[in-house]
């Protein structure tokens, strides 16, 4: 039997984020074709809510509190994971492709002497626990499907909204308490500072309902109307590149190749032709809605559902519409 | 300060890519350098023109070596480039150990690089380098002051939530994104100078690697399929009038997609 599966936890101030609870659904799937366990790594302060929503998730809790872990540095993120690794020697190492993901497990497999394929949209393994990791190149142009040397652990970051969260997993875990071990005067990096993004909206990476409007909303104020449509389905607003180097929209908001790549349950772009650069950022969303009042807008092409017609009528009466609907349930 | 920008000439993003067999792909010869590269190259420029020094562009690649000469042409003063058959198949992490291998014993005080590749877009090579390198790194920076004489940059890093200040310690490696600078347009008078440049080549001996450590026999990773991504379903067009059609939408959301 492959030894154990494991995912690195993330949270935010106590609140386990959602891919964790995609990753550890993945993990117990997989578990069942060759009885690994599934253990997770929970590093931070202030754990009790993370722990009591991660147990019936995950066979085993590595619960790493110390200050040192908050905020996030790779510095005592690897130290204390490698360190892990070599002790259990994990089969498979997985976490978010998030700005932590992306930060540390580079690092930690060129520390680790192992393989890791990052931003993968998919993952599947066989019996003998050897994973394939699919994920997209050039922009979603393609996909590639990974394999691993034979080095140890398999590492993976993988994007939000790839696997279904499985409600009816039904574990107990063990917590298992670990000593930091961290030699103070290593730490490099200092976070002295932080600026909370305005709102209390998730990352476009990590909503499940994405709306976005383009140059076609013709003035940042006009952005009030997509605010309003995401305020009902509880979704957070994206833009392309053109709103923000007119610098009507933050640029963490940016959706394509020089922004982000967004994996959203149902994507809607009002007033946005679909540019190759915008239109490569949505490859992987579920559902793609499209409202533009160009017939011939490219957008077309890469949506599920299309409507010729004007942003500023469709918008508001869609998000009226939403409201009676959602208020007579 | 010595600074060295890790660069890569890469499919342009208009470029048509398709999977020609399960190995291969069919890749346009369209290139370009990496978009964040570019970015990289202005903030090492822009450090050189407030203290100082010299920005050397550093590129693994076999064959291209454009954007060796974008970065000549934008005003970085050397360029090399790590070039040996045994390289060929390379995965993220043996270009991350050769390029430390070129880099272990000069004097840097700074490397910097993309936040991702804009073909691969795995944004290993930087973090790995910096391991290798046993320096610390900051990814995806989108803000960056340097204190020469203390050795210490304040650097911004984009997060989910928002951006987190640091401070790191020099040498360090940066990866930059988007909002760090806006790179130059190279005068036409510069990339005429860039294309007579002479180009630094490197071979793998004089790295002190042997063929079995890099390229494909060192990967960690490999490719075992391509795929075209899944086609989504033809469009539908919902052709009612206004307001009917908002009506349909939701209708659709709801029942057909099951998204709301």
């Amino acid at each position: 039997m492959p030894n154990d599966i494991w995912v690195l936890a993330e949270h935010q101030e106590g609140k386990v984020k959602k891919i964790t609870f995609e990753l550890l659904s993945a993990g117990v799937e997989f578990s069942k074709k060759t009885g690994q366990k599934v253990a997770t790594l929970l590093l931070g302060t202030g754990l009790e809510e993370a722990v009591k929503s991660l147990t019936p998730f995950t066979d085993e809790i590595y619960l790493l509190d110390d200050t040192s872990f908050t905020p996030y540095t790779s510095e005592s993120y690897l130290t204390n994971i490698a360190s892990l690794v070599r002790e259990h020697q994990p089969s498979i190492l997985l976490g978010g492709a998030t700005s932590t993901g992306k930060d540390l497990f580079p690092r930690l497999a060129m520390h680790l002497q192992t393989g890791y394929a990052p931003d993968c949209t998919g993952l599947s393994m066989g019996e003998d626990g050897k994973l394939v990791a699919k994920r997209p190149l050039y922009g979603g142009k393609v996909f590639a499907e990974m394999i691993f040397s034979e080095a140890r652990p398999q590492m993976a970051t993988v994007r939000n909204n790839t696997f279904l969260v499985n409600d009816k997993v039904d574990k107990s875990a063990k917590v298992i308490s670990i000593v930091s071990q961290m030699d103070p005067s290593a730490t490099h990096k200092k976070v002295i500072g932080f600026e909370k993004a305005a709102g209390a909206k998730l990352d476009i990476t990590e909503a499940d309902i994405v709306v976005a409007a383009g140059r076609g909303i013709k003035a940042p104020e006009n952005f009030k109307i997509m605010e309003d449509l995401a305020e009902v389905l509880k979704g957070s607003v994206g833009t392309t590149r053109a709103t923000v180097d007119e610098g009507w929209r933050d640029l963490k908001d940016q959706i394509g190749k020089s922004g982000k790549n967004i994996s959203a349950k149902l994507y809607m772009a009002f007033g946005i032709s679909g540019a190759i650069h915008h239109v490569l950022g949505i490859t992987t969303c579920k559902t793609v809605v499209a409202v533009d009042n160009d017939p011939n807008a490219l957008i077309f092409n890469y949506a599920d559902y299309g409507i010729v017609g004007d942003l500023f009528q469709i918008a508001p009466a869609l998000t009226e519409e939403l409201k009676k609907l959602f208020s007579s349930e | 300060m010595e600074i060295y920008v890790l660069v890569k000439q890469v499919p342009d993003p208009e470029a048509m890519v398709k999977v020609k067999s399960d190995t291969e792909l069919e890749i346009e010869n369209k290139y370009f350098t990496s978009y964040f590269d570019e970015i990289a190259i202005e903030a090492g420029l822009k450090l050189k023109e407030k203290f100082g020094g010299k920005v050397t562009v550093l590129t693994l690649d076999n064959r291209k070596v454009d954007a060796l000469r974008r970065g000549i042409s934008m005003g970085a003063d050397e360029a090399i480039q790590i070039t040996d058959p045994s390289l060929e198949s390379s995965d993220q992490f043996t270009i991350a150990k050769t390029l430390s291998a070129y880099l272990q014993d000069k004097p840097f005080d700074l490397i910097l690089a993309g936040r991702q590749a804009m073909d691969d877009d795995a944004g290993i090579v930087g973090p790995a380098v910096a391991e290798y390198l046993g320096i610390p790194h900051v990814h995806s920076i989108v803000g960056l002051d340097v204190n020469d004489s203390k050795k210490e940059a304040k650097v911004v890093r984009e997060v989910e939530n928002g951006k987190e200040n640091l401070t790191c310690p020099l040498p360090a490696l940066f990866t930059c994104q988007k909002g760090l600078n806006t790179p130059r347009i190279p005068l036409v008078m510069n990339v005429m100078k860039a294309m007579k440049v002479q180009i630094k080549k490197v071979d793998l001996s004089s790295l002190g690697l042997n063929p079995g450590d890099v390229g494909s026999l060192g990967a960690k990773v490999k490719v075992q399929k391509y795929l075209p991504p899944a086609k989504r379903p033809p469009v539908k067009m919902i052709k009612e009038d206004f307001p009917d059609n908002v009506k349909m939408l939701v209708k659709l959301l709801r029942e057909e997609a099951k998204v709301i």
